[in-house]
């Protein structure tokens, strides 16, 4: 395990406060960058292969590199809204070193001719909101935002911005439309937001933690940082551990670790006489992998291949006194209640497993029923606007294929449940009127 | 912006190759190809497309997943699958998906049997359901407005309504409530949705979620015809298709034509059809006995009566309504000039232009309808710069509102207003300037002055600015409105911006009467005949007004237009009415003028009934076809006409309406070579034609435009300049449809914060307008953007109108 990079003595008090940040050498990529041609720092970007700490895993580099060179309305926007469940990492981070996530912005505004720039901060996150607008006003003041940034030229408005409560928030076109005001519903792509994004313009949207590695990246150099980590993914990873683990919380990871490490390791494993049933490797939206899968390495191919994905890093592990129809519930119902309402799909489909859920729970299914469940799940991927739809089915699809078993039992139980209940009573049809 | 060129590609649908324009939206590509493609939310009338239903979905080869074929551009080489199985699956899916919450309630409901999801579910769907889940619950229906009904149960949340709302019409009073399977449509705090444009929401609705209140339950879409028609109740001359059963029009929809309208349709177009069914239509001809009362006779009687006019030859004059066609207009100016040797016809009915003003010389009417300087409505859409002057477009013309907003939106059109009232399309223009009331043409004397390097105003320096930097292709707005004092300066104006002969370029007049420009052209006017030949000029309006108030007119025909009702100087009006021995009218409802004073009334055919030609602001000769027999007595209106030719001594040769028609051919020289069969359903511009040449050219070079008039001295004590406007519900039409009751045209009396609050008046206050004697009361509408120190009356409605004032300044007070 390399040193931590961006959790590097992260609990030192006033550590969010600019003076404390500066001791430590704060602000110092931000002064070796803009010594440097904005292409040279996309080129170290690009070098360092540092792939999105979002969910999506595209390469940080390649997607600057995407935004129209020249003098527009272009605009950064951070994606703060981090409302993946089990996912709690740039929460930390933002509270702890908002100035790394600035200083990251700065950085890249600069690199990519940028003069706006907001953070999207999910609205749950008070206290972060706060300490961000405190940790502008000290850039601000000290001159690392505004006009003419340390003599350089280059000038930059930051806005940290509120979000409302809505997991598509987080979708970036859906952030981009809240941004602006509208009702939080992702956008058709194409245009992609590097082409047309926020008011139209040309608009680099990336997570809180690709953002916060970027003075890390131009300290070391983006060759040296792509030595940390595995082939195509490198780096060190914020990860966010839930579940039934003895000691939850934020770590930071060498890409590449194993997963075993991580949960029994890091995080204590299962409680004492529990093993792991199974486990959501990149928060709620990831295919479930089971305890034969502990051995994968924690990097985004490895577990691409073995048909789940790293996500956002939050890893929820569930142990064997869960039932998986209650960890499917929980699933469903979040993303019932999150989706947007935009496409048919995503609405019509988490809404129907839902009530699906419901008519199980109810010992009103039959095991054939498990059919139907799976083939609505495979309607619904690939078929919607956005990845929300995806993020329900493809978690239940693989807690329908891999405990089959369990939930026909499960739905056998029900059914005897029910019918174990007195019957009502009823009582002779009584006519309610002319008619 | 000029319209972008079109490239034509080579793609690959299914196997087989076909053509389609670079960039056209992959489905319709399809469609042209005979591929027909699902779905719901597409809709390229509201712009960009939205990708919500994902119905469309097809294969593209070198794309993992499916693609939107809705939102896909074609490219060239592109190789599509409509048919692959996993696109059956995906199209299965969604109707699948889509019937989860629909309460498949079609027996009951409206749209059944014209219902895209019906369709849709039947050739793209399984055919069989695996949802016994319970569905989705709301109170149905609701009124979300006095037009509409919502059932949100039925709602499949395509966006379609919430866009029009928030893109086409910009009202912003649609939104999307809740998320995810809770969502649905409403309006903020639950307001009706009540605005000009809110009836293309229920065409929009790909499901029986919003209905036509006035429709509902009427028929089913076998018992009913479509009938191509025209709406002629005000300029945009709207291409329609009236729905028929057992010959009663019960709904009006849009009909495909989108160089007039591109598909829209306003509310008064879309609902007002119900004053064609209704008690108040005459439908006999009515007999004025001793008694004084108007009373039902039998036609012969009623032409006898009628024919009395011969005896007033040389005393008779005319005035011919904005809803006559080019033909009745036509027959009518002969049986004027010939029959009763009159020269007194006008069709110039502003209620803007006060008598007094002065009228419109041959030569400029002439230059103003020259082929070179017409511009047409699409290039509102396309031109560099849109400058409206003198028009409310809202009001005068509305469908050309939604085109003005749509070129701006969409094509980046900068759009200048000059107007003496505030604008709809203020917050859409680059610059808005307001003149004084009545003075549009000192204004555009200003602008013209401006444009050739004088002294001008700020406001004129900064337009003149404005227009000579905003790019080639500039299209003026103009309205009849600004009155004939104001033409030579537009014709200047015109004239130093060089729009004569420059494609996309040009002017456009919104004429007061819907038929203004055909009925001008068929010689309906004082000083030109047919085709604006010439002719010993007789009275205009105005001036029939105060011949007939003195004694020297003893007869009038008023074809389908009430003086009192629609003109200023209503007292004038009523004199020469009372005093005219014989009133001759055309009308469809008695109106108060016709009422008090016709001696003979002819029941007036509507835009449903009549045969004709009538011709588009922009040149465009559209024909009118009957689509319903006409009710009880009705005669057509170029029948009536033939009869009284008749009795005053004029055979027209007219037996049809096909042969009225000839006749006005032969007539109008520009008119050559036109065929009802070449007009068909989507017209004829006459400026393209060939024979566009054979108008006549102006024969001086139109007269220098005045110096611009002093500034208004600001009045004081309560008095403020007054303008008038004629609201979009200002017509009998409205008056008497039963569903827009709630939109009937009162006096608002339009007043600037700044007034208001000095005269202690507050929004919606009764107040009380004054002047000379004449007393008229309304509810005071503050509205930002008025200027302080003028106030905006309406005109042409039944009560306390604005017609009954002579003079600028009024006196206003709370009443």
């Amino acid at each position: 395990m390399t040193q931590p990079l961006l959790f590097d003595r992260i609990d030192e008090p006033g550590l969010n406060t600019l003076p404390v940040y500066e001791r430590r050498g704060g602000y110092g990529a931000l002064r070796k960058a803009l010594a440097m041609p904005p292409e040279a720092i996309i080129e170290e970007i690009k070098q360092s292969a540092i792939r999105g700490r979002g969910g999506a895993g595209f390469q940080m580099g390649m997607k600057a590199s995407f935004l129209p060179k020249g003098e527009m309305a272009k605009y950064l926007v951070c994606n703060a809204d981090e409302s993946e469940p089990g996912t709690f990492k740039d929460r930390e981070l933002m509270q702890k070193s908002p100035h790394t996530l600035i200083e990251g912005m700065i950085i890249t505004t600069y690199a990519t001719g940028i003069h706006h720039a907001f953070i999207y901060i999910r609205g749950e996150y008070q206290l972060q909101a706060d300490i961000l607008d405190a940790a502008v006003a000290e850039a601000e003041a000290a001159g690392y935002l505004g006009e003419n940034i340390l003599g350089s030229g280059h000038s930059l408005r930051l806005v940290v911005h509120r979000g409302a409560g809505a997991y598509i928030c987080g979708e970036e076109t859906g952030l981009l439309d809240s941004l602006e005001g509208k009702r939080g519903n992702p956008r058709l792509k194409p245009p992609f937001p590097a082409i047309e994004g926020l008011y139209h313009g040309p608009t680099l949207v990336n997570n809180v933690e690709t953002l916060g590695t970027v003075p890390t990246i131009i300290n070391m150099g983006g060759a040296e940082y792509a030595k940390i980590g595995a082939p195509g993914s490198t780096g060190t990873k914020l990860i966010s551990v839930s579940g039934d683990v003895q000691r939850p919380g934020n770590y930071e990871i060498e890409l590449g670790t194993s997963s075993r490490e991580i949960i029994y390791g890091l995080c204590g494993g299962p409680k004492p006489g529990r093993t792991v049933k199974m486990w959501f490797p990149g928060g709620s939206s990831s295919p479930v992998l089971l305890e034969q899968d502990l051995d994968l390495a924690y990097d985004f191919d490895t577990l691409a291949k073995a048909g789940s994905m790293l996500g956002s890093g939050a890893i929820i592990v569930v142990d064997d006194s869960h039932s998986a129809f209650e960890v499917m519930q929980k699933v469903v119902k979040f993303y019932a209640h999150e989706s947007c309402g935009k496409c048919v799909p995503c609405r019509e489909g988490t809404n129907w497993t839902h009530k699906f859920l419901a008519r199980i729970a109810s010992g009103e299914a039959t095991p054939m029923d498990l059919d139907i469940l799976a083939s609505v799940q495979t309607q619904i991927i690939g078929n919607c606007l956005c990845v929300l739809g995806d993020a329900m089915a493809m978690p239940v699809g693989s807690i329908v294929a891999k405990f089959r078993d369990e939930l026909e039992a499960e739905i056998e139980a029900a059914r005897e449940r029910a019918n174990a209940m007195p019957a009502v009573e009823t009582e002779h049809l009584v006519a309610i009127g002319a008619h | 912006m000029p319209r972008p060129e079109q490239k034509i590609i080579k793609l690959t649908i299914d196997g087989r190759e076909v053509e389609a324009v670079e960039g056209s939206m992959l489905v319709d590509a399809a469609k042209a190809a005979d591929v027909e493609i699902p779905y719901f939310c597409y809709e390229p009338k509201l712009g960009q497309p939205v990708g919500a239903c994902r119905m469309c979905l097809v294969e593209i080869e070198g794309i993992p997943k499916l693609q939107t074929s809705c939102s896909t551009p074609v490219r060239d080489g592109m190789v599509v699958n409509t048919q692959a199985a996993r696109v059956k699956d995906a199209q299965n899916s969604i109707v699948e998906f889509l019937l989860v919450n629909h309460p498949l309630d079609c027996p009951v409901c409206d749209k059944g049997g014209e219902c895209p999801l019906q369709d849709i579910t039947f050739g793209w769907g399984k055919g069989r359901s695996r949802v016994i889940e319970p569905k989705r619950h709301f109170v149905k229906p609701l009124a979300l407005s006095p037009l509409i009904a919502i059932d949100r149960e039925r709602c499949i949340l395509c966006y379609r309504c919430v866009r029009f709302s928030q893109e086409i019409a910009e009202d912003w009073q649609l939104i999307f409530t809740e998320r995810g399977s809770h969502t649905f449509v409403g309006t903020h705090d639950g307001h009706p949705y009540v605005a000009p444009f809110s009836g293309n929401i229920i065409e929009l609705c790909p499901v029986g979620a919003l209905t036509s209140q006035p429709y509902r339950f009427r028929a089913r879409p076998w018992d009913i015809e479509g009938a191509g028609g025209i709406c002629t109740l005000c300029p945009s001359q709207c291409n329609v298709e009236f729905t028929v059963r057992d010959d009663k029009v019960l709904r009006v929809l849009s009909r495909e034509n989108p160089a007039v309208d591109d598909g829209w349709l306003c509310d008064k177009g879309r609902f007002a059809y119900q004053s064609i069914h209704v008690d108040e239509r005459i439908t006999t001809p009515l007999l004025r006995d001793e008694s004084g009362e108007l009373r039902p006779v039998p036609w012969d009687d009623a032409l006898r009566a009628a024919g009395a006019i011969a005896e007033h030859r040389g005393r008779a004059a005319a005035l011919v309504g904005g809803q006559a066609t080019n033909e009745e207009a036509f027959l009518l100016g002969r049986i004027v000039r010939e029959g009763l040797e009159s020269r007194d016809i006008d069709s110039r009915l502003s209620p803007a232009v006060r008598p007094g003003d002065a009228t419109v010389e041959l030569d400029l009417a002439r230059a103003l309808a020259a082929p070179a300087l017409q511009a047409t409505v699409a290039d509102l859409e396309f031109a560099h710069t849109v400058l409206v002057v003198g028009t409310e477009p809202l009001d005068d013309s509305p469908i050309l509102d939604l085109r003005i907003r749509k070129g701006v939106r969409r094509h980046g059109v900068q759009l200048l207003i000059a107007t003496e009232r505030p604008s709809a399309l203020d917050p859409n223009a680059a610059f808005s300037v307001r003149y004084a009331p009545r003075r549009g043409a000192a204004f555009l004397a200003d602008l013209d002055g401006a444009l050739a390097g004088g002294a001008a105003s700020p406001e004129a320096a900064q337009l003149a600015n404005l227009l000579r930097g905003g790019g080639e292709e500039v299209v003026i707005l103009w309205g009849e409105a600004l009155g004939a004092e104001a033409l030579p300066a537009l014709l200047s104006v015109a004239d130093r911006l060089g729009l004569a002969g420059r494609a996309g370029a040009g002017l456009l007049e919104v004429p007061s009467g819907a038929n203004g420009r055909g009925i001008r052209e068929a010689g309906a006017l004082p000083n030109a005949g047919p085709g604006y030949s010439e002719v010993t000029a007789g009275r205009s309006a105005a001036e029939i007004a105060t011949a007939a108030a003195a004694g020297d007119v003893t007869a009038l025909y008023l074809f389908q237009v009430d003086p009192v009702r629609e003109l200023p100087g209503r007292g004038t009006w009523e004199r020469a009415l009372a005093r005219a021995e014989l009133v001759v009218a055309h009308a469809a409802v008695l109106t108060e003028g016709i009422a008090a004073h016709a001696t003979v009334v002819f029941p007036a055919e509507s835009h449903a009934e009549k045969e004709g030609t009538i011709v588009h602001p922009d040149g465009r000769v559209q024909r009118l076809r009957s689509a319903i027999k006409r009710p009880n007595h009705v005669r057509a209106g170029w029948q009536v006409l033939t009869d009284i030719a008749r009795a005053v001594g004029v055979d027209l040769h007219v037996l049809t309406a096909g042969m009225a028609f000839r006749r006005l051919v032969e007539a109008v020289p520009f008119y050559e070579g036109l065929t009802l069969e070449a007009i068909g359903g989507r017209g004829v511009r006459w400026p393209e034609t060939d024979a566009a040449s054979a108008l006549p050219a102006a024969r001086t070079s139109p007269p220098t435009p005045p110096a611009p008039a002093a500034p208004l001295a600001a009045p004081s004590n309560g008095r403020l300049h007054a303008g008038v406007y004629r609201s979009i519900w200002a017509s009998p039409e409205v008056d008497v449809s039963p569903s827009l009751q709630f939109t009937v045209a009162e006096q608002l009396v339009e007043l600037s914060p700044q007034d208001a609050a000095a005269l202690g008046i507050e929004h919606g206050a009764p107040v009380q307008v004054a002047q000379n004697g004449t007393r008229l009361s309304g509810r005071a509408a503050i509205r930002t953007g008025v200027p302080a120190g003028t106030l905006f009356l309406a005109a042409g409605i039944a009560r306390d109108s604005a017609n009954a004032l002579t003079d600028d300044v009024v006196e206003v007070a709370k009443g």
